[in-house]
Protein backbone atom coordinates (compact mmCIF):
# COMPACT_ATOMS: atom_id res chain seq x y z
CA UNK A 1 0.00 0.00 0.00
CA UNK A 2 2.71 2.34 1.28
CA UNK A 3 4.95 1.89 -2.12
CA UNK A 4 1.96 2.15 -4.17
CA UNK A 5 1.01 5.52 -3.34
CA UNK A 6 5.12 6.61 -3.23
CA UNK A 7 4.85 5.36 -6.90
CA UNK A 8 1.52 7.50 -7.58
CA UNK A 9 2.79 10.63 -5.74
CA UNK A 10 6.37 9.96 -8.29
CA UNK A 11 4.14 9.48 -11.60
CA UNK A 12 2.36 12.43 -10.88
CA UNK A 13 5.22 14.69 -10.12
CA UNK A 14 7.14 13.06 -13.44
CA UNK A 15 3.79 13.61 -15.09
CA UNK A 16 3.77 17.18 -14.72
CA UNK A 17 7.19 17.77 -14.82
CA UNK A 18 7.51 16.32 -18.35
CA UNK A 19 4.31 18.36 -19.28
CA UNK A 20 5.72 21.67 -17.70
CA UNK A 21 9.14 20.90 -19.87
CA UNK A 22 7.25 20.10 -22.74
CA UNK A 23 5.43 23.19 -22.90
CA UNK A 24 8.93 24.90 -22.07
CA UNK A 25 10.14 24.14 -25.13
CA UNK A 26 7.96 26.42 -27.16
CA UNK A 27 7.99 29.63 -24.96
CA UNK A 28 11.77 29.64 -24.81
CA UNK A 29 13.69 31.47 -27.41
CA UNK A 30 16.55 29.42 -28.28
CA UNK A 31 17.44 26.43 -30.12
CA UNK A 32 19.70 24.52 -27.78
CA UNK A 33 17.49 25.57 -25.15
CA UNK A 34 14.63 24.26 -26.46
CA UNK A 35 16.15 20.91 -27.52
CA UNK A 36 17.05 20.35 -23.69
CA UNK A 37 14.08 21.14 -22.32
CA UNK A 38 12.77 18.62 -25.02
CA UNK A 39 15.30 16.28 -23.38
CA UNK A 40 14.27 17.04 -19.68
CA UNK A 41 10.77 16.36 -20.91
CA UNK A 42 11.65 12.69 -22.35
CA UNK A 43 13.91 11.82 -19.13
CA UNK A 44 10.77 12.28 -17.09
CA UNK A 45 8.75 10.18 -19.23
CA UNK A 46 11.67 7.72 -19.28
CA UNK A 47 11.83 7.71 -15.10
CA UNK A 48 7.79 6.94 -15.57
CA UNK A 49 8.78 4.04 -17.68
CA UNK A 50 10.94 2.95 -15.17
CA UNK A 51 7.71 2.84 -12.53
CA UNK A 52 6.04 0.60 -14.92
CA UNK A 53 8.87 -1.79 -14.70
CA UNK A 54 10.00 -1.08 -18.45
CA UNK A 55 13.32 -1.29 -16.92
CA UNK A 56 15.39 -1.67 -20.10
CA UNK A 57 13.09 0.94 -22.15
CA UNK A 58 12.99 3.09 -19.75
CA UNK A 59 17.22 3.39 -19.17
CA UNK A 60 17.29 3.25 -23.25
CA UNK A 61 15.41 6.43 -23.31
CA UNK A 62 17.83 8.33 -21.44
CA UNK A 63 20.68 7.41 -23.39
CA UNK A 64 18.93 7.61 -26.60
CA UNK A 65 17.42 11.13 -26.21
CA UNK A 66 20.49 12.66 -24.81
CA UNK A 67 22.53 11.90 -28.11
CA UNK A 68 19.85 12.22 -29.95
CA UNK A 69 18.85 15.60 -28.61
CA UNK A 70 22.35 16.80 -28.52
CA UNK A 71 22.99 16.09 -32.07
CA UNK A 72 19.79 18.03 -32.66
CA UNK A 73 21.03 20.98 -30.97
CA UNK A 74 24.33 21.11 -32.91
CA UNK A 75 22.89 21.03 -35.80
CA UNK A 76 20.13 23.13 -35.85
CA UNK A 77 22.20 25.63 -34.60
CA UNK A 78 24.72 24.63 -37.33
CA UNK A 79 22.21 25.34 -40.10
CA UNK A 80 20.48 28.38 -38.87
CA UNK A 81 23.37 30.95 -38.45
CA UNK A 82 22.29 31.81 -35.08
CA UNK A 83 25.65 32.10 -33.46
CA UNK A 84 25.56 29.21 -30.46
CA UNK A 85 21.93 29.65 -30.55
CA UNK A 86 21.70 32.38 -27.66
CA UNK A 87 20.57 35.01 -29.80
CA UNK A 88 16.91 34.73 -28.77
CA UNK A 89 14.36 34.02 -31.82
CA UNK A 90 10.97 33.23 -31.94
CA UNK A 91 10.98 29.08 -31.77
CA UNK A 92 7.45 28.91 -33.37
CA UNK A 93 5.68 29.72 -36.74
CA UNK A 94 2.20 29.50 -38.20
CA UNK A 95 0.70 30.53 -35.01
CA UNK A 96 -2.87 29.45 -35.49
CA UNK A 97 -2.45 26.85 -37.31
CA UNK A 98 -0.51 25.31 -34.67
CA UNK A 99 -2.60 26.56 -32.02
CA UNK A 100 -5.35 24.98 -33.59
CA UNK A 101 -3.37 21.77 -33.98
CA UNK A 102 -1.96 21.42 -30.42
CA UNK A 103 -5.57 22.13 -28.82
CA UNK A 104 -6.91 19.10 -31.72
CA UNK A 105 -4.95 16.79 -30.49
CA UNK A 106 -4.91 17.35 -26.96
CA UNK A 107 -8.65 17.13 -27.17
CA UNK A 108 -8.48 13.81 -29.09
CA UNK A 109 -5.41 12.19 -26.72
CA UNK A 110 -7.24 13.31 -23.56
CA UNK A 111 -10.14 11.86 -24.61
CA UNK A 112 -8.58 8.72 -25.53
CA UNK A 113 -6.84 8.54 -22.25
CA UNK A 114 -10.16 9.23 -20.42
CA UNK A 115 -12.64 7.29 -22.02
CA UNK A 116 -10.92 4.24 -23.27
CA UNK A 117 -10.81 1.22 -21.03
CA UNK A 118 -7.52 -0.09 -20.49
CA UNK A 119 -7.45 -4.10 -19.60
CA UNK A 120 -6.10 -4.57 -16.66
CA UNK A 121 -2.98 -7.15 -16.39
CA UNK A 122 -0.87 -7.19 -13.54
CA UNK A 123 2.44 -8.02 -14.13
CA UNK A 124 2.75 -12.47 -13.80
CA UNK A 125 4.99 -13.82 -11.17
CA UNK A 126 8.33 -14.17 -12.39
CA UNK A 127 8.33 -11.85 -15.51
CA UNK A 128 11.99 -10.78 -16.66
CA UNK A 129 11.18 -7.55 -18.59
CA UNK A 130 14.45 -7.62 -20.22
CA UNK A 131 14.83 -10.86 -20.88
CA UNK A 132 11.45 -11.08 -22.22
CA UNK A 133 12.24 -7.64 -24.32
CA UNK A 134 15.31 -9.47 -26.10
CA UNK A 135 13.18 -12.59 -27.05
CA UNK A 136 10.71 -10.23 -28.41
CA UNK A 137 13.39 -8.47 -30.60
CA UNK A 138 15.09 -11.80 -31.52
CA UNK A 139 12.25 -13.96 -32.09
CA UNK A 140 8.90 -12.89 -34.17
CA UNK A 141 10.18 -8.93 -34.38
CA UNK A 142 14.25 -10.17 -35.70
CA UNK A 143 13.83 -9.49 -39.41
CA UNK A 144 12.72 -6.21 -38.60
CA UNK A 145 14.97 -4.85 -35.74
CA UNK A 146 17.98 -6.52 -38.19
CA UNK A 147 17.12 -5.09 -41.02
CA UNK A 148 17.13 -1.86 -39.14
CA UNK A 149 19.93 -2.57 -37.57
CA UNK A 150 21.98 -3.44 -40.66
CA UNK A 151 21.00 -0.20 -42.84
CA UNK A 152 21.97 1.90 -39.61
CA UNK A 153 25.44 0.42 -39.11
CA UNK A 154 25.87 0.73 -43.08
CA UNK A 155 25.20 4.31 -43.11
CA UNK A 156 27.65 4.72 -39.84
CA UNK A 157 30.43 3.44 -41.99
CA UNK A 158 29.70 4.80 -45.06
CA UNK A 159 29.86 8.25 -43.37
CA UNK A 160 33.03 7.62 -41.85
CA UNK A 161 34.47 6.80 -45.25
CA UNK A 162 33.26 9.49 -46.92
CA UNK A 163 34.25 12.24 -43.62
CA UNK A 164 37.05 10.30 -43.25
CA UNK A 165 40.46 12.00 -43.85
CA UNK A 166 42.03 9.80 -45.86
CA UNK A 167 38.45 9.10 -48.00
CA UNK A 168 38.44 6.72 -51.38
CA UNK A 169 40.08 9.72 -53.36
CA UNK A 170 42.90 9.78 -51.30
CA UNK A 171 43.66 12.67 -48.47
CA UNK A 172 40.87 15.35 -47.81
CA UNK A 173 43.23 18.42 -47.48
CA UNK A 174 45.18 17.77 -50.91
CA UNK A 175 43.86 19.14 -54.04
CA UNK A 176 40.50 20.06 -53.05
CA UNK A 177 38.87 23.09 -55.10
CA UNK A 178 35.76 24.91 -54.63
CA UNK A 179 33.71 24.22 -57.82
CA UNK A 180 33.09 27.13 -60.22
CA UNK A 181 30.47 29.92 -60.36
CA UNK A 182 29.63 28.77 -64.07
CA UNK A 183 29.79 24.86 -65.26
CA UNK A 184 33.60 24.48 -66.24
CA UNK A 185 34.61 27.61 -64.93
CA UNK A 186 37.43 28.97 -62.80
CA UNK A 187 37.06 27.45 -58.87
CA UNK A 188 35.31 30.20 -57.48
CA UNK A 189 37.21 32.70 -54.99
CA UNK A 190 40.44 31.23 -55.77
CA UNK A 191 41.83 34.01 -58.54
CA UNK A 192 44.45 33.40 -60.85
CA UNK A 193 48.13 34.05 -59.48
CA UNK A 194 49.46 37.61 -60.99
CA UNK A 195 53.32 37.03 -61.19
CA UNK A 196 53.65 40.56 -61.41
CA UNK A 197 52.36 41.73 -58.00
CA UNK A 198 54.76 39.06 -56.84
CA UNK A 199 52.54 38.06 -53.84
CA UNK A 200 52.34 41.47 -52.59
CA UNK A 201 49.17 43.31 -51.97
CA UNK A 202 47.91 45.52 -54.03
CA UNK A 203 47.43 49.13 -52.91
CA UNK A 204 45.04 51.73 -54.44
CA UNK A 205 45.71 55.18 -54.36
CA UNK B 1 18.39 -5.32 6.04
CA UNK B 2 18.15 -1.64 5.26
CA UNK B 3 21.28 -1.41 6.48
CA UNK B 4 22.81 -4.02 3.49
CA UNK B 5 20.60 -2.12 1.13
CA UNK B 6 20.96 1.54 1.66
CA UNK B 7 23.00 2.45 4.64
CA UNK B 8 26.56 1.30 3.86
CA UNK B 9 26.01 1.11 0.05
CA UNK B 10 25.07 5.18 -0.07
CA UNK B 11 27.62 5.55 2.64
CA UNK B 12 30.34 4.20 0.66
CA UNK B 13 29.39 5.95 -2.51
CA UNK B 14 29.21 9.74 -0.79
CA UNK B 15 33.18 8.16 0.23
CA UNK B 16 34.16 7.81 -3.11
CA UNK B 17 32.54 10.79 -4.33
CA UNK B 18 34.83 12.86 -1.87
CA UNK B 19 37.52 10.83 -1.51
CA UNK B 20 38.20 9.46 -4.42
CA UNK B 21 39.15 12.97 -5.92
CA UNK B 22 41.45 13.64 -3.40
CA UNK B 23 43.27 10.37 -3.82
CA UNK B 24 42.57 11.31 -7.93
CA UNK B 25 44.88 14.76 -7.38
CA UNK B 26 47.37 12.81 -4.86
CA UNK B 27 48.27 10.45 -7.49
CA UNK B 28 48.44 12.85 -10.22
CA UNK B 29 51.45 14.77 -8.44
CA UNK B 30 53.07 11.54 -7.55
CA UNK B 31 52.52 10.99 -11.61
CA UNK B 32 53.93 14.49 -11.92
CA UNK B 33 56.78 13.87 -9.57
CA UNK B 34 57.84 10.77 -11.06
CA UNK B 35 58.08 12.61 -14.44
CA UNK B 36 60.36 15.06 -12.66
CA UNK B 37 58.46 17.76 -12.12
CA UNK B 38 58.86 19.72 -9.12
CA UNK B 39 56.37 20.67 -6.73
CA UNK B 40 56.42 23.58 -4.81
CA UNK B 41 54.23 21.69 -2.24
CA UNK B 42 53.91 18.42 -0.89
CA UNK B 43 51.19 16.54 -3.11
CA UNK B 44 49.12 15.55 -0.07
CA UNK B 45 48.60 19.44 0.61
CA UNK B 46 48.36 20.74 -2.77
CA UNK B 47 44.83 19.40 -3.71
CA UNK B 48 43.47 21.01 -0.65
CA UNK B 49 45.40 24.27 -0.51
CA UNK B 50 44.17 24.36 -4.39
CA UNK B 51 40.73 23.67 -3.29
CA UNK B 52 40.46 26.52 -0.69
CA UNK B 53 41.90 28.87 -2.80
CA UNK B 54 39.19 28.12 -5.47
CA UNK B 55 36.34 28.50 -2.82
CA UNK B 56 37.56 31.85 -1.94
CA UNK B 57 38.47 33.09 -5.21
CA UNK B 58 35.73 35.36 -6.72
CA UNK B 59 32.99 34.16 -9.34
CA UNK B 60 33.84 35.33 -12.51
CA UNK B 61 30.58 36.63 -15.04
CA UNK B 62 30.23 36.94 -18.76
CA UNK B 63 27.93 39.19 -20.89
CA UNK B 64 24.79 37.68 -20.98
CA UNK B 65 25.34 33.54 -20.03
CA UNK B 66 22.39 31.29 -19.74
CA UNK B 67 22.42 31.39 -15.99
CA UNK B 68 20.68 28.50 -15.43
CA UNK B 69 22.53 26.23 -17.44
CA UNK B 70 26.05 27.59 -16.63
CA UNK B 71 25.22 27.61 -12.98
CA UNK B 72 24.01 24.18 -12.78
CA UNK B 73 26.24 22.33 -15.56
CA UNK B 74 28.88 21.82 -12.73
CA UNK B 75 26.72 20.09 -9.99
CA UNK B 76 25.27 17.87 -13.21
CA UNK B 77 28.17 16.89 -14.35
CA UNK B 78 28.98 16.18 -10.51
CA UNK B 79 25.71 14.28 -10.00
CA UNK B 80 26.28 11.88 -13.26
CA UNK B 81 29.35 10.96 -11.38
CA UNK B 82 27.27 10.10 -8.24
CA UNK B 83 24.71 8.36 -10.02
CA UNK B 84 27.92 6.37 -11.77
CA UNK B 85 29.02 5.71 -8.43
CA UNK B 86 25.78 3.67 -7.38
CA UNK B 87 26.06 1.66 -9.71
CA UNK B 88 29.00 0.11 -8.52
CA UNK B 89 28.30 -3.34 -6.15
CA UNK B 90 30.77 -2.96 -3.67
CA UNK B 91 29.69 -6.63 -2.39
CA UNK B 92 27.17 -9.26 -3.84
CA UNK B 93 24.74 -7.54 -1.00
CA UNK B 94 26.34 -3.86 -0.98
CA UNK B 95 24.41 -1.87 -3.99
CA UNK B 96 23.48 0.88 -4.23
CA UNK B 97 21.54 1.34 -7.53
CA UNK B 98 20.78 -2.44 -7.87
CA UNK B 99 18.55 -2.74 -11.19
CA UNK B 100 18.85 -5.23 -13.94
CA UNK B 101 20.11 -2.75 -16.64
CA UNK B 102 23.09 -1.19 -14.47
CA UNK B 103 25.37 -1.40 -17.00
CA UNK B 104 22.78 0.57 -19.80
CA UNK B 105 21.79 3.45 -16.86
CA UNK B 106 26.07 3.52 -17.75
CA UNK B 107 25.96 3.84 -20.72
CA UNK B 108 23.15 6.65 -20.31
CA UNK B 109 25.77 8.55 -17.84
CA UNK B 110 27.98 8.76 -20.67
CA UNK B 111 25.57 9.86 -22.88
CA UNK B 112 24.40 12.65 -20.60
CA UNK B 113 27.45 13.57 -19.68
CA UNK B 114 28.18 14.85 -23.34
CA UNK B 115 24.90 17.36 -22.87
CA UNK B 116 26.25 19.01 -19.25
CA UNK B 117 29.78 18.73 -20.76
CA UNK B 118 28.60 21.25 -24.05
CA UNK B 119 26.03 23.07 -21.81
CA UNK B 120 29.35 23.81 -19.81
CA UNK B 121 30.99 25.31 -22.62
CA UNK B 122 28.27 27.20 -24.30
CA UNK B 123 25.86 28.57 -21.79
CA UNK B 124 29.17 30.68 -20.71
CA UNK B 125 28.25 32.62 -24.42
CA UNK B 126 31.55 32.69 -24.62
CA UNK B 127 33.65 32.04 -27.78
CA UNK B 128 36.22 30.05 -26.48
CA UNK B 129 34.24 27.67 -23.89
CA UNK B 130 31.76 27.42 -26.99
CA UNK B 131 34.83 25.84 -29.28
CA UNK B 132 35.65 23.42 -26.29
CA UNK B 133 31.89 22.24 -26.25
CA UNK B 134 31.49 21.69 -29.72
CA UNK B 135 34.66 20.35 -30.20
CA UNK B 136 33.13 17.16 -27.12
CA UNK B 137 30.05 16.80 -28.92
CA UNK B 138 31.72 16.50 -32.16
CA UNK B 139 34.11 13.43 -30.56
CA UNK B 140 31.74 12.03 -27.75
CA UNK B 141 30.02 10.36 -29.95
CA UNK B 142 32.67 8.26 -30.77
CA UNK B 143 33.88 7.59 -26.98
CA UNK B 144 30.56 6.51 -26.39
CA UNK B 145 29.85 4.01 -29.04
CA UNK B 146 33.67 2.50 -28.59
CA UNK B 147 32.77 2.30 -24.40
CA UNK B 148 29.37 0.74 -25.76
CA UNK B 149 30.96 -2.77 -27.99
CA UNK B 150 33.58 -3.01 -24.95
CA UNK B 151 30.62 -2.69 -22.54
CA UNK B 152 28.23 -5.19 -24.45
CA UNK B 153 31.19 -7.65 -25.04
CA UNK B 154 31.10 -8.25 -20.52
CA UNK B 155 27.49 -8.36 -20.77
CA UNK B 156 27.48 -10.95 -23.02
CA UNK B 157 29.48 -14.05 -20.65
CA UNK B 158 27.33 -12.77 -17.91
CA UNK B 159 24.06 -13.52 -19.94
CA UNK B 160 22.71 -9.83 -17.96
CA UNK B 161 22.75 -6.33 -18.17
CA UNK B 162 23.37 -6.22 -14.42
CA UNK B 163 26.27 -5.43 -13.23
CA UNK B 164 25.97 -7.58 -9.98
CA UNK B 165 25.93 -10.52 -12.66
CA UNK B 166 28.67 -9.37 -14.78
CA UNK B 167 30.82 -9.62 -11.39
CA UNK B 168 29.40 -12.83 -10.71
CA UNK B 169 30.37 -14.15 -14.02
CA UNK B 170 34.42 -13.24 -13.36
CA UNK B 171 34.05 -15.95 -10.78
CA UNK B 172 36.48 -18.26 -12.62
CA UNK B 173 38.53 -16.20 -14.94
CA UNK B 174 38.30 -11.73 -14.99
CA UNK B 175 37.06 -10.16 -18.15
CA UNK B 176 40.33 -8.49 -18.44
CA UNK B 177 42.42 -12.11 -19.07
CA UNK B 178 39.11 -13.45 -20.84
CA UNK B 179 38.28 -10.30 -23.18
CA UNK B 180 42.09 -8.52 -23.25
CA UNK B 181 41.05 -5.85 -25.62
CA UNK B 182 38.29 -4.61 -23.41
CA UNK B 183 40.15 -3.41 -20.48
CA UNK B 184 42.71 -1.17 -22.69
CA UNK B 185 39.67 0.40 -24.76
CA UNK B 186 37.40 1.33 -21.67
CA UNK B 187 40.30 3.09 -20.33
CA UNK B 188 41.34 4.98 -23.00
CA UNK B 189 37.33 6.06 -22.72
CA UNK B 190 37.76 7.07 -19.42
CA UNK B 191 40.33 9.15 -20.39
CA UNK B 192 38.50 10.70 -23.14
CA UNK B 193 35.06 10.80 -21.05
CA UNK B 194 36.77 13.07 -18.45
CA UNK B 195 39.06 14.65 -20.78
CA UNK B 196 42.05 14.39 -19.30
CA UNK B 197 46.22 14.04 -20.72
CA UNK B 198 46.51 12.71 -24.02
CA UNK B 199 42.15 13.33 -24.79
CA UNK B 200 41.90 17.06 -23.06
CA UNK B 201 40.46 18.53 -25.89
CA UNK B 202 37.18 19.92 -24.40
CA UNK B 203 39.30 22.20 -21.84
CA UNK B 204 42.52 21.83 -23.29
CA UNK B 205 45.53 24.70 -23.36
CA UNK B 206 45.28 25.55 -26.74
CA UNK B 207 41.95 26.73 -25.64
CA UNK B 208 42.95 28.91 -23.02
CA UNK B 209 40.73 26.26 -20.91
CA UNK B 210 38.09 25.62 -22.99
CA UNK B 211 34.63 25.14 -21.56
CA UNK B 212 36.13 25.98 -18.31
CA UNK B 213 38.42 29.33 -19.83
CA UNK B 214 35.82 31.62 -18.30
CA UNK B 215 34.41 29.72 -14.88
CA UNK B 216 36.06 30.50 -11.53
CA UNK B 217 36.01 30.20 -8.03
CA UNK B 218 33.50 27.69 -6.60
CA UNK B 219 31.80 26.74 -9.72
CA UNK B 220 35.10 25.93 -11.13
CA UNK B 221 35.62 24.22 -8.37
CA UNK B 222 32.69 22.33 -8.33
CA UNK B 223 33.42 21.26 -12.49
CA UNK B 224 36.93 20.03 -11.28
CA UNK B 225 35.87 17.90 -8.75
CA UNK B 226 32.94 16.58 -10.76
CA UNK B 227 36.04 15.32 -13.60
CA UNK B 228 37.61 14.10 -11.37
CA UNK B 229 34.86 12.29 -9.42
CA UNK B 230 33.82 11.02 -12.78
CA UNK B 231 37.13 9.52 -13.35
CA UNK B 232 36.82 7.56 -10.29
CA UNK B 233 33.08 6.75 -11.32
CA UNK B 234 35.06 5.56 -14.44
CA UNK B 235 37.41 3.19 -12.16
CA UNK B 236 34.80 2.21 -10.33
CA UNK B 237 33.03 0.69 -14.01
CA UNK B 238 35.69 -0.43 -15.10
CA UNK B 239 37.04 -2.70 -11.78
CA UNK B 240 33.22 -4.20 -12.04
CA UNK B 241 33.25 -4.86 -15.18
CA UNK B 242 37.08 -6.10 -15.98
CA UNK B 243 39.01 -6.70 -12.70
CA UNK B 244 36.35 -9.24 -10.89
CA UNK B 245 34.70 -6.30 -8.72
CA UNK B 246 34.48 -7.72 -5.17
CA UNK B 247 36.19 -11.18 -6.13
CA UNK B 248 39.22 -11.89 -4.15
CA UNK B 249 41.19 -13.63 -1.46
CA UNK B 250 41.40 -12.91 2.42
CA UNK B 251 40.29 -9.36 2.54
CA UNK B 252 36.57 -8.24 2.01
CA UNK B 253 34.68 -7.41 -0.66
CA UNK B 254 34.50 -3.36 -0.76
CA UNK B 255 37.79 -3.23 -0.03
CA UNK B 256 39.14 -5.25 -2.58
CA UNK B 257 36.45 -2.77 -5.12
CA UNK B 258 38.56 0.01 -3.33
CA UNK B 259 41.65 -1.19 -3.57
CA UNK B 260 41.42 -1.99 -7.59
CA UNK B 261 39.84 1.64 -8.25
CA UNK B 262 42.98 3.14 -6.79
CA UNK B 263 44.92 0.82 -8.94
CA UNK B 264 43.26 1.94 -12.09
CA UNK B 265 43.29 5.65 -11.42
CA UNK B 266 47.72 5.10 -10.46
CA UNK B 267 46.94 3.99 -13.95
CA UNK B 268 44.99 6.50 -15.38
CA UNK B 269 46.98 9.32 -13.61
CA UNK B 270 50.23 7.96 -14.88
CA UNK B 271 49.21 7.63 -18.73
CA UNK B 272 47.86 10.92 -18.78
CA UNK B 273 50.80 12.30 -17.57
CA UNK B 274 53.38 10.26 -19.79
CA UNK B 275 51.25 11.21 -23.41
CA UNK B 276 50.98 14.48 -24.61
CA UNK B 277 47.96 15.81 -26.14
CA UNK B 278 46.67 14.76 -29.35
CA UNK B 279 45.66 17.28 -32.21
CA UNK B 280 41.52 17.27 -32.68
CA UNK B 281 42.00 16.00 -36.05
CA UNK B 282 44.07 13.06 -35.55
CA UNK B 283 42.10 12.47 -32.33
CA UNK B 284 38.78 11.86 -34.70
CA UNK B 285 40.57 9.49 -36.89
CA UNK B 286 42.06 7.90 -34.34
CA UNK B 287 38.47 7.03 -32.46
CA UNK B 288 36.68 6.43 -35.50
CA UNK B 289 39.38 4.33 -37.88
CA UNK B 290 41.51 2.54 -35.56
CA UNK B 291 39.70 1.98 -31.73
CA UNK B 292 36.22 1.50 -32.94
CA UNK B 293 36.99 -1.56 -35.63
CA UNK B 294 39.19 -2.53 -32.20
CA UNK B 295 35.43 -2.62 -30.50
CA UNK B 296 34.73 -4.25 -32.93
CA UNK B 297 37.43 -7.08 -32.75
CA UNK B 298 36.64 -7.18 -28.86
CA UNK B 299 32.62 -7.73 -29.29
CA UNK B 300 33.02 -11.18 -31.87
CA UNK B 301 36.24 -12.32 -29.79
CA UNK B 302 33.56 -12.08 -26.98
CA UNK B 303 30.78 -13.70 -28.86
CA UNK B 304 32.93 -16.41 -30.15
CA UNK B 305 34.01 -16.99 -26.73
CA UNK B 306 30.42 -17.16 -25.63
CA UNK B 307 29.58 -19.76 -28.37
CA UNK B 308 32.61 -21.98 -27.48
Amino acid sequence: MNTSLFVDIVFILLALFAVYTGWRVFRTDSMVRASFFLLLSFIAVGAIMLLLSAMYLGVAMFFMMGVEMMVMALFMVMFMMNPAGLNPMMMVHQHRLSIGAGIASFVILGAMALLATFPDRPLPEGLEPVSSLGHELLGDSMLIFESAGVVLLATMIGVVVLSGQRGRFGSAQEGSMPPGLEPGGDPAGMPQEDDEAGGGHHHCH
Amino acid sequence: MILDQLIWPLLLVFAALVLGPYWLAVLDGLAARSFGLAQAQSVWISPLSRGAWLLTQQTNMTEAPDWWAWRLAPALYLSLAAIGLALVPWSREWVATDIATSLVLWGSVEALATVVIFLQGWSANTLLTLIGAYRYVALGLSYILISMFVLIGVALPAESLALTQVVASQQELWNVLRQPLGLPLFLIVGLALTFRGPFNLADSTDLAGGTSADVSGPQRLVWELARSAMLVAFSGIATTAFLGGWLGPWLPGPLWVALKMLAVLALLAWLSRAFARITPERCVSLMWTVLLPLAFVDLIWAGAEALL
